[in-house]
């Protein structure tokens, strides 16, 4: 009789009206979905077509292939049997009900979220609709199958400190750092690896190679010296698209998923932070980017060639079209990883917003020979950058040998 | 200014005195009076002026022809929609298989895309001629060879079902 009344439509519409806690937790429940896309948890726990947070994901791990796990409230097949105790314990210490977490879930970042988000998050996932879908076997090598052997990885690699201010620093620079070190887990694509394959603490944020692309040195340092600012950081994070060039690879999925979605004081924050102005200056304008273009090298050969239809002769580019070479911050990168990469295997069609798409860079891995492809990298670097060392072959079959045949996204 | 020369259709071109930065669509167009190659989107998007290339070693390859300039055809041999057909001594003009496949199949109705689409299916059908695939891969190349093609009239039902049935009605093409 019992379970009759409460599961009646009419009653509980009555009970969510009275209850006074429930329309407490509404709001958690809202703090927490906005939560849920500063860390993105969609993008790693929802599959292509798959019902949200549901998991089944794959992830190609240097141990083999693993799958992301169903996150919703579904009671034996996602997390509705968590605690909240539980939840912070797979969010910060990589400690799931069944076993350590392996660290493609990014808890080392997650250490950093704060008591009061993670029980908004927690809010916003237990009301997430039950998925009924059983989470896939990992196919991994020995030793990594045991999930045992990860609490040796965790001792090595994983501290869990909660976030500690800068002193200071002014409240919205502390939130960017907040954001970008621990929802935001940048680290966890820009930040090389050590042998273990944790974060190397020494070099936060220089770089690495994720997934067949370089996730790019992001120091304000470096980013300084690319001359980005407010602006053109905000249109990337926003749009995908800067007067600085277009996004892709995973960035281009995080922003898709996460940062486009930030508040607007949210953005400042981590603009603040990733420029390190304690004071944000919201009106500085793009500095001038060099463009010293030898036409009569056979670089600008190739480029009027192949290039220039789409980019502009002078590499100006076309608005909305293809992203201008002139202050192209992949140009730019010390490293010619995307510059290479991106000339091989093309960029498939992105599309940025309902309004914002661009068509397909293409590839010209069988167009263009190597030597070809040298001169016209080295060509765009020269033209277009301050980077005066010219990539060899060697960087190319070195940079060739670490991009997947189906890299072009 | 700098001089470019290839082969249209068989024949030699040039030299040209062209501006580097004009794009091939534009020497077929206006310098050479060769119109059945259409203009679409201009951003390599909608692949109406896809032709061919020809290369030294007897394989053939689609190239767009807005977004790539006359230097990336420069010494090459490029065929083009008015390229397929050919006149018999009577005068009579016979259509290339393609050509006949999508003109019995309604393929087709404005004709902006049909340049691109006969273009990319010749590709697709040389390319089977000197490497035959299995019978179920049929359906496969065909969406690979044309899914880009952007269709506004008649969709891409007919194109895909003419190309289709001519495949299979070529038996070499196949095991
Ligand atoms: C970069 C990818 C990635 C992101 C981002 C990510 N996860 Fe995960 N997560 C995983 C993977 C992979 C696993 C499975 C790990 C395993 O099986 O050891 C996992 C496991 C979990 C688990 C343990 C589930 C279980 O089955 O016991 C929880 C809880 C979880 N994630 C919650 C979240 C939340 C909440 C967020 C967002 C704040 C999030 N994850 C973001 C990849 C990710
Ligand atoms: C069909 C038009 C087209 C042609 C031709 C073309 N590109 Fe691109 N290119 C693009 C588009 C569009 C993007 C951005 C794609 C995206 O991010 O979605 C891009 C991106 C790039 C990037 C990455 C920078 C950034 O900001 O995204 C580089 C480098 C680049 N192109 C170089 C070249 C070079 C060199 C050539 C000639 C060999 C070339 N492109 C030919 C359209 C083109
Ligand atoms: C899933 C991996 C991944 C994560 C997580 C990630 N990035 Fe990136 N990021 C990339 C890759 C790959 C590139 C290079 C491709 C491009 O330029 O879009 C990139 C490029 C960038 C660039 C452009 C730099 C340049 O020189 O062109 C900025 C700025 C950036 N990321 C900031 C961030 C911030 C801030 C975060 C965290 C909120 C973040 N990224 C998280 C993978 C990632």
């Amino acid at each position: 009789m019992k379970k009759f009344l409460s599961n009646h439509p009419l009653l509980m519409v009555v009970a969510l009206l009275v209850s006074p806690q429930l329309w407490a937790n509404d709001d958690a429940v809202k703090r927490g979905e906005y939560i849920a896309k500063l860390g993105d948890c969609s993008a790693c726990h929802t599959a292509p077509e798959g019902q949200a947070y549901a998991g089944g994901l794959k992830f190609a791990t240097p141990f083999g292939e693993l799958y992301s796990t169903n996150i919703t409230s579904h009671k034996d097949k996602g997390i509705g049997d968590y605690s909240l105790q539980d939840f912070k314990d797979a969010l910060r210490e990589g400690k799931g009900k069944h076993g350590r977490l392996y660290p493609a879930m990014p808890f080392t970042s997650y250490a950093l979220v704060s008591d009061q988000d993670i029980s908004d998050l927690y809010a916003y996932f237990m009301q997430v609709p039950a998925a009924d879908v059983d989470n896939k076997d990992n196919d991994l090598n020995f030793p990594a199958n045991f999930r045992f052997g990860l609490i040796f990885w965790s001792w090595l690699n994983h501290d869990p400190q909660p976030f500690k201010p800068i002193a200071n620093k002014p409240e919205a620079y502390n939130r960017g750092a907040y954001i970008v070190n621990g929802l935001g887990h940048c680290g966890e694509c820009h930040t090389t690896r050590t042998k273990t394959f944790g974060i190397d603490k020494d070099r936060i944020f220089m770089g690495q190679v994720i997934d067949g692309k370089y996730a790019p040195n992001i120091t304000a340092t470096e980013l300084n010296r690319q001359g980005w600012t407010y602006r053109s950081l905000n249109d990337l994070f926003r749009e995908g698209y800067s007067s600085k060039g277009t996004t892709f690879g995973g960035m281009f999925t995080l922003i898709s998923h996460s940062m486009q979605h930030l508040t607007e004081s949210d953005m400042k924050a981590v603009a603040s932070y990733l420029l390190d102005q304690a004071e944000l200056d919201v009106d500085a304008k793009t500095p001038q980017a060099k463009v010293s273009i030898d036409e009569t090298s056979p670089g600008y050969e190739l480029y009027e060639a192949h290039c220039a239809g789409c980019h502009g002769g002078q590499g100006q580019g076309v608005p909305n079209v293809a992203p201008a070479m002139v202050g192209n911050a992949t140009l730019d990168q010390n490293h010619p990883f995307n510059t290479v990469a991106v000339l091989l295997k093309g960029i498939e069609p992105q599309r940025y917003s309902y309004v914002r798409a661009f068509g397909e860079m293409p590839g010209y891995e069988t167009r263009l020979t190597d030597a070809q492809l040298l001169t016209l990298v080295n060509f765009l670097r020269e033209s277009f950058t301050e980077q005066s060392e010219p990539v060899t072959q060697q960087q190319l079959d070195d940079i060739r040998d670490q991009i997947p045949d189906n890299a072009a996204h | 200014m700098s001089t470019f020369s290839f082969t249209l259709n068989g024949e030699q071109i040039g030299p040209l005195e062209l501006d580097s930065d004009t794009a091939m669509i534009e020497v077929l167009h206006e310098y050479l009076n060769m119109t059945g190659t259409k203009f679409g989107c201009g951003i390599g998007v909608c692949r109406a002026c896809t032709v061919i290339v020809d290369n030294d070693d007897g394989t053939s390859e689609v190239m767009r022809s807005c977004i790539n300039n006359v230097g990336a055809f420069n010494g090459k041999k490029v065929r083009t929609v008015e390229g397929h057909a050919t006149t018999k001594a009577s005068g009579e003009v016979q259509l290339s298989p393609v050509q006949q496949a999508y003109i019995e199949g309604y393929a087709f109705q404005c004709g902006w895309c049909t340049s691109g689409m006969v273009n990319a299916a010749t590709v697709l059908i040389e390319q089977l001629r000197r490497e035959p695939i299995k019978k179920n891969q049929i359906e496969s190349r065909i969406e690979e060879a044309l899914e880009h093609h952007i269709c506004r009239c008649t969709g891409y039902k007919k194109y895909y079902e003419s190309l289709k049935k001519l495949i299979e009605e070529t038996e070499e093409l196949w095991t």
